[in-house]
């Protein structure tokens, strides 16, 4: 019975959706409530799984055989506990906070459903044993998804879904080109059967397998270049499902970049370089894009893609470090736990002042903080955790991340990944300091200067929203106060999941681990006053104006793939199927037109009678004649030929009409004549 | 006569009763006609489910001396048999409402049947004569459909179907001419691995060879397979919908089931692998996969679209087919059924959408979700079988048909087709996902103030929605039915 727990932790949100669209549609408040009482639910069901997961002591797998063709396998683990949890507790703070949020929204039903059935999905990608199920539960948490990004339904949300939709189709079609070659080289997906198989020999169709998969996985993490659906469609969606699309469906991509890393490329320094190069410019681009942008929303998005070019980083430090890589491991882990709650609390602060002021622009929310503590606060410690600022969350997994690029730099002296690590590293550092920057800039704008327009003090945040941020800001504000206690267990929890590594721990609070973090905040200062205060700001007389100075055509997306995607290759395409297409019925007419082209069997047909024809046609002649001399003023148009025609048929009428008046005189007539006669012969 | 008479049902019944539609009295209207095809149907596809069971066979009569009217089934054809009862069940269903759109009813109920008494000749004949002779009857009752409406348009179209099927239809005769000169079977009964008498063959494997191809460039005709395949996307559209339905999902897999007598249980597998024959064929449908996927892509007229995206996918099932391995052939087998679902369910509310607003082309369908969510649901979920979204069922015959081709180990083709079906799945999804977001996400595209829910009558969703719910189902649990398949492509492999 044990391992049925899985089925039904996958199976009850799904259910539930169904379950609260049918209430949905006749009663919304109820719906409301029924659904965080779903999630209440889930989160029962899931410690069920837990204590299961004690009571037999061992990772819990269940293997459906047959479901899907290939069949399925799930597998409670550690990690997967970890992941799990963090995501039903996300999916739990996001709906206790919708329910205020989405009061005067449209289609709150559709909202719901999709909220639920994606729950169900992620679960499913979290708890799958192999690539397969993985797989098929990627793709349907990618397709759900995509309602939330359209919910809004504005011009913007539906161009934003059509980019997420492309991303999520082609990142699944790449993904799948990959699990078929690499089911085909090694016969099975199964994580662990993939792991034991490419321990020693990667030949090159293993090698393109696993890119293509990195594409897939990398495409729904946010992955440098395929990272433009995350500044497009956090802004759009609503606040809670920004939350979750940031927070935790980014890393459903993580943790296939992970399992990447430990199963098909295992300690594969190869990978591991390209791995880092792209996390490295992920890093970077997402952090230079974040200190542009002035919409709230699209800054803690382009954070996102920054945050997450960190988590790949660590990624790949765990695939070069090896058996050293522990430092690496946990700092990926804490980051990934640590960006899912970050996200989390930022995204719906943002929900928060969207839902009072219906504006995201800096401009226009500038100052909206100001006297509103709770809010003040919760930005804090996520704004500050997330810029790796000492105390706070983020800069112990930070600082492990960063441990573990200089321990590979010196591990590597004098070797070209050496001096590319501390490349890296400095890269590491810099992209911290933009952070701290656009942390800064958002947080100021909207906290500690003021507005434009007096903002009201009254009452902004219900008691299920204050609960929704305030529980997770606690949680981190905790985690950073307490690395020892709450930090690091969590990364030694999931150990098992890594494979061997030699454990070890560092200080957090010496001397060299806080160096780094104070470059970064030097750097971030430097930043924030010399570069946004001079050129993305401008002081005015209350307030400041904040500029989007980003130039327009710089941009992936609208330069570069909508153009190729959609027009160029499209159009070519397109241009030789018609081709190919036409191809047969081309051919039958080009003969039809030349070899069998039908003998010339058209010949003059005269219209009326022969006679009335030739008449006709030397009348007009004549006329053609008259025309060209004595009537060119007003020619005569009229044919004659039809002319003699139609007199021709008139007259023929006209004759039978006349002969059958004759004729029927003319039997009236004899009719007289006889009753004449017989008259005569009476009479006679 | 000899065997079993049974076997007779599912083949006259519907003709008989078809013809006798213009002889009884009572069954007069719309209502009536379509009432009585769906029992006729419904009694066929019972018959057939008990008394058709494979290995019964039936030698009816002699035509000449030796070559046999003789049907037999075998699991294949039942397979075929079954769907094509299926689906024509739930089109008759579909048509009680639809044909009220229509005039001329009475006449399209007789076609609407004979025709399937037609295709149905095709699935139980025994051999390469009768294959072919029901073959042509097919056609020639279909043309009644293509060209219903009697526009001039539809009448074309008709004529353009019947001169590219009678084209392909003496392409694929005149390969069986052939062939009978190098068997000792004169009537030449399909069996398991071919039929050819290889000492006969011997010398003369260039010309058999050369026919083989023609007989499935002809054969494929009817599969939509370049260069035959243009009568697809003119004759789709005008057909009534129910029959445009009918014509994706079933008309065209007799075309696959043709190539598969042709090769699995005429020439067999052995003779063609490896050769010209083979690599020439899969580059044929692999063309047709991308310029299907590509036109369909580009199409603004929605049952053209679709037509476009039949000719793509059923090319799937030729690619799988000409691979001739175990793998690639439990793929194309399994999306002969897949693809009919999915189809069936697209062009039914392609028709219900017609039938409802009469917006024919995809730009006029920005919010049609709002007022037809029952079937425009049934679209998406359509589209996501076709597209082969897991766990719908045309992600499964998308693994085995790319697992097969990696199997067989032909170069370049290993890798380029399983990447060729990934490219067409995702034109599929850009061509198919669009029209499913306009409808359910109008924005400001739309106005919302003009939707008010009315969706089409039930007997017009009952058909959409039980595809639907089958095309998911299969592809959670396909056991039974790939069990099913094993023993197909055990028997010719």
């Amino acid at each position: 019975m044990n391992e049925k727990i899985i089925v039904a932790l996958i199976l009850w949100p799904c259910l539930s959706a169904v379950f609260c669209f049918t209430i949905g549609r006749k009663h919304s408040r109820i719906r409301n409530s029924v659904a965080d009482i779903m999630i209440g639910i889930e989160i029962f069901l899931y410690l069920l799984a837990v204590w299961e997961f004690y009571k037999e002591g061992m990772a819990m797998e269940l293997v459906l055989p047959n479901v899907c063709g290939l069949g399925v396998s799930f597998r409670l683990d550690e990690f997967r506990i970890l992941y799990s949890g963090i995501a039903i507790y996300m999916w739990f703070m996001s709906t206790i906070f919708s329910k205020e949020y989405f009061k005067h929204h449209q289609n709150r039903n559709r909202y719901y459903f999709f909220l639920l059935f994606t729950l169900g999905a992620t679960i499913g990608v979290f708890l799958s044993n192999d690539f397969f199920t993985l797989y098929i539960f990627f793709e349907l948490m990618s397709l759900a998804s995509y309602v939330w990004v359209v919910q809004e339904e504005t011009k913007e949300a539906i161009r934003a879904g059509e980019t997420y939709m492309a991303i999520a189709i082609i990142g699944g079609m790449v993904l799948l080109m990959g699990l078929f070659l690499l089911y085909y080289e090694a016969g099975s997906l199964d994580f662990e059967a993939v792991h034991r198989l490419f321990l020693e020999k990667r030949n090159a169709t293993v090698f393109v397998a696993g890119s293509c998969m990195l594409f897939g996985f990398g495409a729904k993490a946010g992955m440098f270049p395929l990272h433009i659906w995350l500044p497009k469609s956090h802004p759009v969606a609503p606040a809670p499902a920004s939350a979750l699309l940031s927070g935790i469906l980014t890393k459903t991509g993580i943790y296939g970049v992970l399992l990447l890393c430990l199963s098909v490329f295992f300690e594969d320094r190869l990978f591991a370089t390209i791995l880092l190069l792209l996390g490295s410019i992920t890093m970077l681009v997402g952090a230079i894009l974040a200190v542009f942008s002035i919409d709230l929303k699209r800054i803690f998005a382009c954070s996102s893609v920054s945050q997450i070019g960190f988590i790949l980083v660590g990624c790949a430090m765990i695939g070069i470090l090896g058996k050293e890589g522990s430092l690496a491991v946990q700092g990926t882990v804490l980051h990934m736990v640590n960006h899912s709650l970050f996200k989390l609390t930022l995204f719906l602060i943002a929900g928060a002042i969207y839902q009072n002021t219906h504006q995201l622009d800096l401009n226009q929310i500038e100052g909206f903080g100001y006297g509103k503590p709770f809010l003040k606060i919760c930005y804090t410690i996520a704004g500050l955790g997330i810029s790796g600022i000492p105390l706070f969350s983020g800069y112990v997994s930070k600082t492990l991340l960063h441990e573990s690029i200089v321990e590979g730099s010196l591990i590597m002296a004098k070797t070209e990944l050496g001096s590319l690590l501390s490349i890296v590293e400095w890269l590491f550092l810099i992209t911290g300091g933009l952070t701290f920057a656009y942390i800064l800039k958002a947080g100021l704008a909207i906290f500690y200067e003021k507005g434009k327009q007096p903002w009201e003090k009254g009452s902004y945040l219900n008691p299920m929203g204050r609960i929704a941020i305030g529980v997770t800001a606690f949680l981190l504000l905790c985690m950073g106060l307490l690395p020892r206690i709450m930090m690091d267990p969590i990364a030694e929890y999931v150990k098992g999941f890594f494979y061997e590594k030699e454990w070890h721990r560092i200080a957090y609070f010496s001397f060299v681990n806080l160096r780094g973090a104070m470059i970064s905040i030097a750097i971030g200062l430097l930043v924030y006053f010399f570069f946004i205060r001079k050129k993305l700001m401008k002081k005015e007389e209350q307030g400041y104006q904040y500029f989007d100075c980003w130039p327009k055509w710089l941009d992936l997306e609208n330069g570069l793939y909508r153009p190729v995607l959609l027009s160029f290759l499209p159009f070519i395409m397109a241009f030789f199927c018609r081709i190919l297409s036409r191809f047969t019925d081309g051919f039958v007419v080009f003969l039809h037109q030349t070899v069998l082209k039908p003998a010339k069997t058209r010949q003059y047909v005269p219209i009326g009678s022969k006679f009335t024809d030739f008449l006709g046609r030397m009348v007009d002649e004549v006329v053609v004649g008259l025309n060209k001399t004595i009537c060119k003023k007003k020619p005569i148009k009229k044919s004659f030929v039809e002319l003699f025609a139609f007199a021709r048929i008139e007259a023929k009428r006209t004759n039978r009409l006349v002969g059958r008046s004759v004729s029927f005189g003319l039997l009236m007539a004899c009719v007289g004549l006889m009753i004449t006669l017989v008259y005569l012969l009476a009479t006679m | 006569m000899k065997g079993d008479i049974t076997l007779l049902i599912p083949i006259l019944l519907p003709m008989i009763a078809g013809g006798l539609l213009y002889v009884i009295p009572w069954v007069r209207g719309r209502k009536k006609e379509s009432i009585y095809a769906f029992f006729v149907v419904l009694v066929t596809l019972v018959s057939s489910f008990f008394f058709a069971h494979s290995g019964h066979q039936l030698v009816m009569f002699e035509i000449i001396d030796g070559v046999n009217i003789y049907f037999k089934i075998d699991k294949l054809g039942r397979m075929f048999l079954l769907l094509t009862e299926f689906m024509w069940l739930l089109s008759a269903n579909y048509s009680e409402v639809y044909l009220k759109h229509e005039e001329h009813t009475r006449r399209y109920t007789m076609f609407f049947l004979v025709s399937l008494g037609a295709i149905l000749g095709v699935c139980c004949a025994g051999n390469m004569i009768t294959m072919y002779l029901f073959y042509e009857w097919m056609t020639l009752s279909l043309v009644a459909l293509v060209l219903h409406t009697q526009t001039a348009d539809a009448i074309g179209a008709g004529l353009k179907f019947l001169f590219y099927s009678v084209a392909g239809a003496f392409m694929g005769f005149s390969g069986i001419a052939v062939l009978a000169q190098f068997t000792n079977d004169t009537s030449m009964d399909f069996k398991a691995g071919g039929f050819l008498d290889m000492e006969l063959v011997k010398g003369h494997e260039t010309l058999l060879l050369t026919m083989v191809f023609i007989m499935i460039l002809g054969f494929g005709c009817k599969a939509g397979m370049f260069p035959l395949h243009a009568w697809l996307p003119t004759a789709h559209p005008v057909a009534p919908a129910p029959a445009s339905a009918l014509f994706s999902g079933n008309v065209t897999k007799m075309g696959v089931l043709a190539i598969c007598r042709v090769i699995f249980y005429g020439v067999g597998v052995d003779f063609i692998k490896g050769t010209w024959v083979q690599e020439v064929w899969i580059v044929l449908s692999l063309i047709t996969i991308i310029m299907g996927s590509m036109l369909a892509y580009k199409e603004p007229v929605l049952k053209k679209r679709l037509a476009y995206s039949t000719v793509s996918q059923v090319s799937y099932i030729l690619f799988g087919l000409a691979l001739l391995n175990p793998i690639a052939m439990m793929g194309a087998l399994m999306h002969v059924v897949f693809h009919s679902i999915a189809k069936n369910t697209l062009f039914l509310t392609a028709g219900s959408i017609i039938y409802r607003t009469g917006k024919h082309r995809v730009e006029e369908l920005v919010g049609i979700g709002k007022r037809m969510p029952v079937t425009m649901w049934g679209f998406v979920m359509g589209s996501l079988i076709l597209i082969g979204v897991p766990p719908a069922s045309a992600f499964l015959s998308k693994w085995y048909l790319a697992q097969g081709a990696m199997e067989s180990q032909i170069r370049g083709i290993w890798w380029i087709g399983p990447a060729l079906l990934l490219v067409s799945a995702i034109l599929t999804a850009g061509y198919l996902l669009p029209i499913a977001m306009k409808a359910f996400f109008p924005g400001e595209r739309g106005n919302y103030g003009t939707y008010t829910k009315k969706d089409v009558a039930i007997a017009m969703k009952e058909p959409v929605v039980i595809y639907a719910v089958l095309g998911v189902l299969f592809g959670l649990y396909p056991k039974p039915f790939m069990d099913l398949l094993t023993v197909i492509i055990q028997e010719v492999f």
